[in-house]
């Protein structure tokens, strides 16, 4: 080489043109690959019209032979949303350079994209036999088999890509998977493997969050939320779940704090608006929740979980008017919800339809399969019409759930409630030593030794609920007191809903 | 967002006039500079202490490719270059006095070498080695002992399989139509097969010392997926390695002859590190997006992905930390302040900031007036700590460090989100709200059954209507099942003149209907119908016939009335269907 350099040195950039034709019959031909590298940064900076630009000119001159210009073509096309062009272009860069894959990866990707999964598949195995160990194929490959439904292939192939090389969308690929087939405790392991390789990838870690959130650990499901947080304070999934969480707990005012975060990124959001209502219901704004509430309801019209809750505030607020008005809207888009029609059955009890609400309450009893709270109300009103009979039968119904709930679960129940279904009890002369007793003394001693500060507790809101009473009939004592556990059970399943809708 | 997310970094990372960390040093929106970082080098030229930018600048739309040298704020020299500069860079080639760099600036297949900006040396990539099955078909078409067609088969067959792509005359034949391939044949069969490849980067490794001012070989990447190492003074191949995929950035480190790195971002979104010794990578990163930036400091990587993202990764390919960023990141550089021992990453974003950050802190922004394309930190003139960078216009700005410049640790965004500590925006209610809460606390029970009783009425009204309708054929839609019909009207026009348009369809399977009128009533004083009685012709079931006819409006008070719309069968007084038109107010004669 060192012997070109005095030649060289006279015939330089400025001075001479290198396409002059040294042979004039047969011109040299321009190498192919000769602004490969240009079009490749004007499309990685995204200048897509300089690109194109240049795309045309290098294929004019190479006559469409320039395999990474249409490649890059193709790209474009694709992120504009012509699928079926790039798929195309694709199509015959395959044709131009056989041998590479990258070229079959993308025709399988434009395929994926038209959702002609099998076809994708095919092209994918196509690719696989060029090369091998490519993750991308794997990756690809296993999410055709998921839109396919063969989940088993699929995570088969999910599991390869992870072992040539592990990225986090093939552990939230893979973790989907688990969950569309209803494992979610195998979900929950992936995305736990997914969280140690990237411990500060917030999607990951605010699903994981959700998935404890489900099965109920809040403690871990609270921590993850937490670090996605701390990753990203403004992730909106994470915020409204951990807002809901601390919600549960009675921290009104820090979830308060966390909304305004999300209030001003995404300030239309309904389940954000809906869960900031409820949060001054737990304040006792009554008025700020009745207008968050209404905002959410004005966002998503047809989300009866903000309807369910502004039925309940009306409730607390004894407007029975307008909470019936919301509940029936709510049981038109949700028929199926027994507590539901409890809520309409204390509306219409309040509002003087005795016979509608003992409707309803047949219905909410006909529906609902856990909640002693149904039957201990419909108790109450059908005692205050008088059937003791009929009551005593649902009493007894009520019995039943709350020793299925007992062993079920440890859940404390709420100590209203308790205080009333005893009131039942002595009334309808069940003996006392019967069932009931038997969970009040299981319930946390915690109650025991606070019995005293509850009951002061509860004389307040009886108080103040005086002038309601008044309008009831005889057994107002008992129509009364019904509505607070009732509400308070509405309330956490507000509460619960809320957090099921940032799913 | 961008601009909210921008003024929240406005206390801590942002520049403002007043302690701005930076001198204005020049601003030229019109300097015609259009370039790539890649393709700006500062460098001691005439070793006369003065440093000068060197700027491979592609000319506006890539047309001009020219070599500028800047001195300060103007353009010292400029000479025209035979292909577009994909790279340039200064580097000493011998161990001599004076010690003054050279200058290598790649291009096509060549590097262009330099010395004290007089042409010095062009280096070309060595040809690539034809496949020898292509070669023996082009000797043998050469002596004519084979056709064009069998000729264009065989080279078919190697396309599918071999290993050793074609060149581009055997693509460019295999294009070509069966008329056009004897005149090609006999034009090119007496040329040798050549494939020839292109740099598409390059950057310097410093040859056996470590030193600031050392001599250093040329490493150059190529669009056939190697990596050349040349020798500094005889601009041999001292060593050639191969890479998956094409290289599109690379960085250097470590000494030739001891022990170096080298790590290249490529087109399929990963990063090869390789080392000394191994002719293959060493690690890989998968990226999943492609890289547009890459910038080594010691022994971490820090990578802009089109994702928006700064990646950061050990030379070893474990991931670091990972960094949002608000818009698209366009290019990017390294920041090496050596009075300070700062070592800190540039990225020139799309939306007009340039950031600057230490491992994940931001450490300061730049605004420009455009988008910055290319950037280069370093000493120009007789300053050490200048900022240059170029803009999507071809803007130039030059910036100045201050001396007493100290980039604070921590000035990054930490803390909670400055959204949290603005109010919520609850919506108020009104003391009519209130008062109406309060009335509907006393009467609620009067209310519901009030509303209750209004809504059974309604019902019963809204159903009672119907039946009428139905009765006397009152609705637009025909239900006798002898005439199914279907009837749509359409005012058109502001008035006086308006167009009625009569959208009618026979909604029956198969059969036709026949024998149709359509007759208006109208209020005679207020409107003109040219046509108000006319026969509708023959129905085919699903067809929508359009009946038009034009309507007058006589009054000039601004009223309106309403049209009623017949269908009759011929010899019936009792209409099929019809449909009242509620016209428009006339504006025309209103507005005159």
């Amino acid at each position: 080489m060192a012997e070109e350099k005095a030649p060289t040195t006279t015939q330089f950039p400025g001075t001479i043109e290198p396409q002059k034709p040294r042979l004039k019959k047969a011109p040299e031909f321009p190498i192919l690959e000769k602004q490969n590298w240009l079009i490749h940064l004007h499309y990685i900076r995204k200048d897509y019209a300089a690109c194109k630009a240049l795309i045309k000119e290098q294929l004019q001159e190479t006559q469409g032979l320039c395999e990474y210009a249409i490649y890059v073509q193709a790209l474009m096309y694709r992120l504009e949303g012509n699928i079926q062009e790039s798929l195309e272009l694709f199509q015959s860069c395959a044709v131009l350079n056989p041998q590479n894959a990258d070229n079959l990866k993308q025709v399988a990707r434009s395929l994926f994209l038209l959702g002609k999964h099998k076809a994708a598949i095919e092209v994918y195995n196509e690719a696989a036999k060029l090369n091998q160990k490519d993750w991308e194929i794997c990756h690809n490959l296993g999410v055709c088999y998921m839109y396919l439904k063969h989940f088993n292939k699929a995570k088969d192939q999910l599991h390869s890509a992870l072992q040539l090389n592990r990225h986090d969308l093939t552990y939230i690929m893979l973790g989907k998977i688990h969950l569309l087939e209803g494992e979610l405790e195998k979900a929950i392991d992936i995305y736990k493997k997914a969280v140690e390789f990237s411990p500060e990838n917030t999607e990951l870690l605010t699903t994981l969050g959700l998935l404890y959130l489900q099965l109920g650990i809040y403690q871990k499901a609270f921590e993850h939320l937490g670090n996605a947080l701390t990753f990203d304070p403004t992730n909106y999934k994470a915020i409204l779940a951990a807002g809901s969480m601390m919600q549960t707990h009675g921290d009104f005012d820090v979830a308060l704090t966390k909304y305004r975060v999300m209030a001003y990124s995404v300030p239309e959001s309904p389940p954000l608006w809906n869960n900031i209502g409820m949060c001054f219901f737990g304040k006792k704004k009554y008025v700020a929740a009745i207008s968050c509430l209404k905002r959410a309801n004005y966002l998503a019209p047809f989300d009866w979980k903000i309807l369910y809750n502004l039925g309940l505030v009306h409730l607390t607020m004894q407007q029975y008017a307008s909470a019936f008005h919301f509940l029936s809207a709510a049981i038109n888009f949700q028929p199926k919800m027994g507590e539901l029609y409890m809520l309409l059955a204390i509306a219409l009890t309040n509002l003087d339809d005795s016979e509608n609400a003992s409707r309803a309450y047949a219905e909410a009893v006909a529906l609902d399969q856990s909640n002693p709270l149904v039957n201990l109300n419909y108790a109450v009103l059908l005692y205050n019409q008088g059937e003791k009979k009929k009551a005593l039968a649902q009493y007894q119904e009520m019995e039943k759930k709350v020793t299925l709930l007992k062993g079920s679960s440890s859940l404390d129940f709420d100590p209203e409630m308790v205080e009333m279904a005893q009131k039942m009890g002595a009334a309808l002369q069940v003996g006392e030593a019967l069932v009931w007793t038997k969970p009040v003394k299981d319930l946390k001693s915690r109650h025991r030794t606070t019995s005293a500060n509850k009951s002061s507790n509860l004389q307040q809101p009886l108080g103040s609920n005086q002038a309601l009473g008044q309008a009831m009939s005889s057994a107002a004592g008992f129509g009364k007191t019904t509505q607070l556990p009732a509400e308070q059970d509405g309330y956490n399943h507000s509460r619960l809903a809320s957090c099921d809708d940032s799913l | 967002m961008a601009s909210g997310s921008g003024d929240s970094a406005g206390g801590r990372g942002e520049s403002t006039e007043v302690n701005s960390k930076w001198l204005d040093a020049h601003y030229d929106p019109m300097a015609n500079i259009h370039t790539f970082s890649a393709c700006l080098a500062l460098a001691d030229l005439h070793g006369d202490g003065e440093y000068k930018l060197v700027v491979g600048d592609l000319g506006p739309n890539g047309r001009q490719p020219r070599l500028k040298v800047l001195k300060g704020p103007s353009v010292l020299t400029e000479s025209p270059l035979p292909a577009l500069p994909s790279a340039a860079a200064a580097f000493l080639m011998e161990p001599h006095e004076p010690r003054t760099p050279a200058l290598a600036l790649a291009s096509g297949p060549c590097v262009y070498v330099y010395k004290n900006l007089r042409p010095y040396f062009k280096f070309s990539l060595p040809p690539l080695p034809p496949n020898p099955l292509e070669q023996d078909l082009w000797n043998q078409a050469k002596e004519d002992r084979i056709d064009p067609l069998t000729l264009k088969e065989m080279l078919e067959g190697i396309r599918e399989k071999a290993e050793v792509p074609l060149s581009s005359q055997s693509l460019r034949f295999l294009h070509l139509e069966l008329g056009e391939m004897e005149a090609f044949v006999a034009q090119h069969k007496t040329q040798p097969i050549r494939r020839q490849t292109v740099i598409t980067t390059m950057t310097i490794l410093k040859k056996n010392l470590a030193d600031e001012d050392a001599v250093s070989c040329l490493v150059l990447g190529t669009e056939n997926r190697e990596l050349l190492v040349l020798d500094p003074e005889a601009f041999t191949v001292l060593t050639k390695m191969n890479l998956p995929s094409v290289p599109v950035f690379l960085e250097a480190s470590g000494q030739f002859d001891v022990e170096f790195w080298l790590t290249a971002a490529c087109r399929d979104g990963n990063i090869y590190i390789l080392r000394r010794d191994c002719k293959r990578p060493k690690y890989c990163i998968e990226l999943s997006a492609q890289p547009v930036g890459l910038v080594r400091i010691h022994k971490t990587l820090v990578v802009g992905s089109t994702q928006d993202m700064l990646h950061s990764f050990t030379h070893k390919g474990k991931k670091l930390w990972t960094v949002p960023m608000p818009a698209p990141i366009l290019t990017m550089s390294l920041l090496e302040q050596r009075s300070r021992g700062l070592q800190a990453v540039m990225a020139g974003l799309a939306n007009g900031e340039m950031r600057i950050y230490r491992d994940k802190a931001l450490l300061n922004i730049i605004r420009t007036p455009d988008a910055v394309t290319s950037l280069c930190f370093g000493r120009y003139g007789r300053e050490d700590n200048t900022l240059i960078m170029t803009t999507r216009g071809g803007g130039l700005v030059i910036k100045i460090l201050k001396r007493t410049a100290v980039f604070g640790e921590g000035a990054g965004e930490a803390g909670p989100p400055p959204a949290q500590a603005l109010r919520l925006n609850v919506p108020r209610k009104t003391r009519l709200y209130v008062d109406q809460t309060l009335r509907e606390r006393e009467a609620g029970t009067a209310m519901h059954r009030a509303f209750q009783m209004d809504l059974y009425l309604l019902r019963l009204r809204a159903a009672r209507a119907y039946v009428q309708a139905l009765e006397s054929s009152l609705n637009p839609v025909s239900a006798t099942l002898r005439e199914p019909l279907k009837l749509h009207a359409v005012v058109q026009g502001l008035g006086p003149t308006f167009k009625l348009t009569l959208h009618l369809q026979n909604t029956s399977a198969v059969r036709p209907a026949m024998g149709l009128l359509v007759s208006c009533l109208y209020n005679e004083s207020l409107y003109a119908l040219p046509r108000a009685f006319f026969k509708v012709p023959m129905l085919v079931p699903g067809l929508s016939y359009p009946l038009e006819t034009f309507v007058e409006c006589l009054s000039d008070k601004g009223i309106s009335d309403v049209i009623k719309v017949l269908v009759l069968r011929e010899g019936q007084s009792a209409p099929l269907l019809s449909a009242h038109i509620n016209m428009p107010v006339s504006e025309g004669l209103v507005a005159a």
